[in-house]
């Protein structure tokens, strides 16, 4: 009698609590690990910031699918392997509802790994290699997207107008580091493919200070386009020495760096004309772009750089998908996500079916008197070679194909055999935003 | 793709060759000073050319001076900095094995790097001061590069006036030749590690004020100068000041016309390359060692 009695009393506890969670959810918890610390911390901070200010948003409109919205954030100290630890956690031990990217190339690529082995949705804000998304058949990643523009298009806006205004020579040169390489390849592509003769191509070493040959035989080849695929210090040097060597160009771009203010607090006239390429800029007319700007100014006090626009975006991006998608189930939301078209405060977004951002628009600036003037915006012409694997890459991989999570993150170098890997930092790195 | 090379380009790069030689020899010869008179590999060389450039900079932003006016004052600065080094840490590490004195002046380094970026902060800064260039027949000289390479040939003459003419100088060669006789002749071995780390690190803090107008400054941009500087007194004999001069000029033509006749890629590891064979074929460098 009193055994069955308990027996009750326990099943219909067992009920309750079963029911508990339907009658009242929690909020919706995102992990993410960020790069709070280390040496992409002041990068970092943006994007963590982007997110927070995209959660804040959410909430005030109601959360969704009735839920809050709750950021669950750890600092992997800039580290790859720290991430990839943290995701682990995430997932497993805090059993987080949805994870998000972290910041850099390296860590997404490390970190990728654990979510997909949960079959966990995370969409990557700020990953912009290639070779992340586009992988061999056999070791498709199916849970990522992609939400900026990779490094190979990053001069594409100068190659562009190059060619409309009937330039028929370029001359590209490169730091000889990931993503610079990745851009110079990309625009060598994309010239040809318009019709321009490569006439002199050419990578120089990290750290380099004289670039008087490289630049006499630049002007020896005489184009009429200079790209020069660097960061920023290099871009500074290039810059005063083509000056001191008489290198004139009709036209000269750079990526990263040409568009930040410090470059033409440097050069002043000198910096006069040359283009540069960006992600986004504060003053674009996407939609909420302006309301974007004020309301991350008044939260935070300071200005949003690429990173805070592209973090905000990227969650925007995934809590549109799970409103869609009615549930936060992975492959519901992922079959979301493949066909989202959508425009954001960070531009247009929609991905292939390997996640690869296709949609997203590169900004070229120019200098103008002073003024960094947007001279336009470019919908890619280039697209990645197909990710089938070459011969090279089969004899490499792992006769059992075990998904060892050490293997993958220790020796990226078997992964994939596109030109852009992700061991080194992504092109985000050194944009001091 | 390929471009025909012309005598003109050669010349062009004849010209910036000797131009970055010359600051290559000045600051080496600190390297060169310091490893001839003490037996210390300064691995911390780069950085305090770092601190140099900052002081030029800050001399420049903040009182307006004139960065080639500011090379003396930037050199005395540093000339300090390096008397308090000598004081309070190599000065132990002079008579230990080499590698004692290496791990050390690799963590004063790593430290200078590091509290430089605490202070200074990444951002990149610069000294915009001459641009444009001289026009020279068909090549072109640029202004800042010879205004560097003046001063540096001016002060590494005045090194080696003091090295040979003054008493001083003559006590440092002495002490470089052989410590015990020159402390049995009565001189301060003490006080001539203490002038000669001093002078060192002057030469290479001229190096860095030079290069402020030049490069961008950061706290990373010395390390590859204390490579840069090594290369050159191997090649040219360490311990050996002349053969300083030497690889200095040999380094800059040597890496211009690598980037030139190969890819700039390359010329690095030309720089290097040759490294290792002086070392195989001559150990003691192009003008012999030490000299006795």
């Amino acid at each position: 009698m009193t055994a069955k009695t308990l027996g009750v009393l326990i099943a219909a506890a067992a009920v309750l609590a079963a029911g508990l969670p339907v009658e009242a959810q929690g909020p919706i918890r995102i992990g993410a690990s960020m790069s709070l610390t280390g040496t992409y911390a002041k990068l970092g901070n943006y994007q963590h910031e982007g997110y927070k200010l995209c959660a804040k948003q959410a909430n005030e409109k109601g959360g969704v699918l009735g839920r809050k919205i709750e950021f669950v954030i750890y600092d992997d100290q800039s580290a790859p392997p720290t991430a990839v630890r943290l995701y682990e956690k995430l997932i497993t031990e805090d059993k987080v509802d949805a994870v998000i990217g972290p910041y850099s190339s390296p860590v997404t690529e490390a970190s990728a790994n654990v979510t997909e082995k949960y079959k966990k949705v995370m969409v990557t804000p700020l990953a912009a290699t290639t070779s992340i998304f586009k992988r061999p058949p056999d070791k498709r990643r199916y849970y990522i997207f992609m939400v900026i523009s990779p490094s190979e298009v990053y001069l594409e806006g100068l190659v562009d107008m190059a060619a409309k205004r009937g330039l028929k020579t370029i001359a590209i040169i490169n730091e000889d580091t990931l993503f610079a390489k990745a851009a110079a390849s990309g625009a060598a592509e994309l010239a040809k493919k318009r019709g321009m003769q490569v006439v002199f191509q050419e990578g120089y070493p990290k750290g380099n200070q004289d670039f008087s040959a490289i630049l006499t035989k630049i002007r020896a080849a005489n184009p009429e386009v200079l790209a020069a695929s660097t960061y920023f210090d290099d871009a500074v040097a290039i810059t005063r020495q083509m000056k001191e060597l008489n290198v004139n160009p009709k036209m000269y771009g750079l990526t990263v760096g040409g568009d930040l203010p410090e470059f033409y607090n440097l050069l002043k006239q000198n910096a006069e004309y040359i283009t540069g390429a960006t992600q986004w800029e504060a003053a674009l007319p996407y939609p909420g772009n302006q309301e974007f700007n004020e309301a991350y100014k008044k939260e935070f006090g300071r200005e949003p750089v690429y990173h805070s626009a592209a973090g905000y975006a990227g969650c925007v991006i995934y809590l549109e998908a799970v409103k869609r998608a009615g549930t936060l189930d992975s492959d519901k939301v992922r079959e979301v996500l493949l066909k989202l078209e959508m425009k954001t405060v960070f531009g247009d977004f929609k991905v292939d079916q390997d996640g690869f951002q296709t949609a997203h628009k590169m900004v070229t600036t120019q200098w103008q008197d002073g003024k960094k003037v947007i001279v336009g915006s470019w919908r890619r012409a280039w697209l990645p070679r197909g990710g089938a694997p070459s011969p090279a890459d089969r004899t490499r991989r792992s006769p059992n194909g075990e998904r060892s999570r050490g293997r993958n993150v220790a020796s990226p170098a078997g992964a994939t055999p596109c030109a852009t890997r992700s061991v080194a930092a992504g092109p985000l790195m050194n944009s001091p935003g | 793709m390929n471009i025909a090379i012309t005598p003109a380009m050669v010349g062009q790069v004849v010209i910036s060759g000797i131009l970055a030689g010359a600051l290559y020899a000045m600051v080496a010869l600190g390297l060169a000073l310091i490893y001839g008179v003490m037996r210390v590999i300064n691995i911390a060389h780069g950085p305090l050319l770092m601190l140099g450039a900052y002081t030029t900079f800050f001399l420049y932003s903040a009182l307006g001076l004139n960065p080639y006016l500011s090379v003396p004052a930037t050199m005395l600065v540093l000339f300090l900095v390096g008397v308090g080094l000598q004081r309070t840490l190599v000065f132990r590490v002079v008579d230990a094995p080499e590698l004692s004195s290496l791990l050390l002046t690799f963590g004063v380094s790593i430290a200078l790097v590091n509290l430089a970026q605490l202070a200074f902060t990444s951002d990149l800064r610069a000294v915009e001061y001459l641009t444009g260039s001289f026009p020279l027949g068909p090549f072109a000289v640029s202004k800042t590069r010879l205004v560097a390479f003046l001063f540096a040939a001016g002060v590494t003459a005045l090194a080696f006036l003091f090295l040979q003419r003054t008493r001083l100088g003559k006590a440092i060669r002495a002490t470089s030749q052989h410590r015990e006789v020159a402390m049995v002749c009565g001189i301060d071995v003490q006080r001539v590690h203490l002038i000669t780390f001093g002078l060192a690190t002057a030469l290479a803090a001229a190096g860095g004020a030079l290069l402020a107008v030049i490069v961008a400054i950061q706290p990373e941009m010395g390390q590859i100068w204390t490579f840069k500087s090594f290369l050159v007194i191997v090649l040219g004999g360490a311990g050996n000041y002349p053969g300083a001069l030497l690889g200095g000029m040999l380094l800059g033509l040597i890496e211009q016309g690598a980037s030139l006749f190969l890819t700039t890629q390359l010329s690095e590891v030309v720089a290097y390359v040759l490294l290792v064979v002086v070392l195989l074929v001559r150990p003691t460098g192009l003008l012999g060692g030490r000299q006795t």
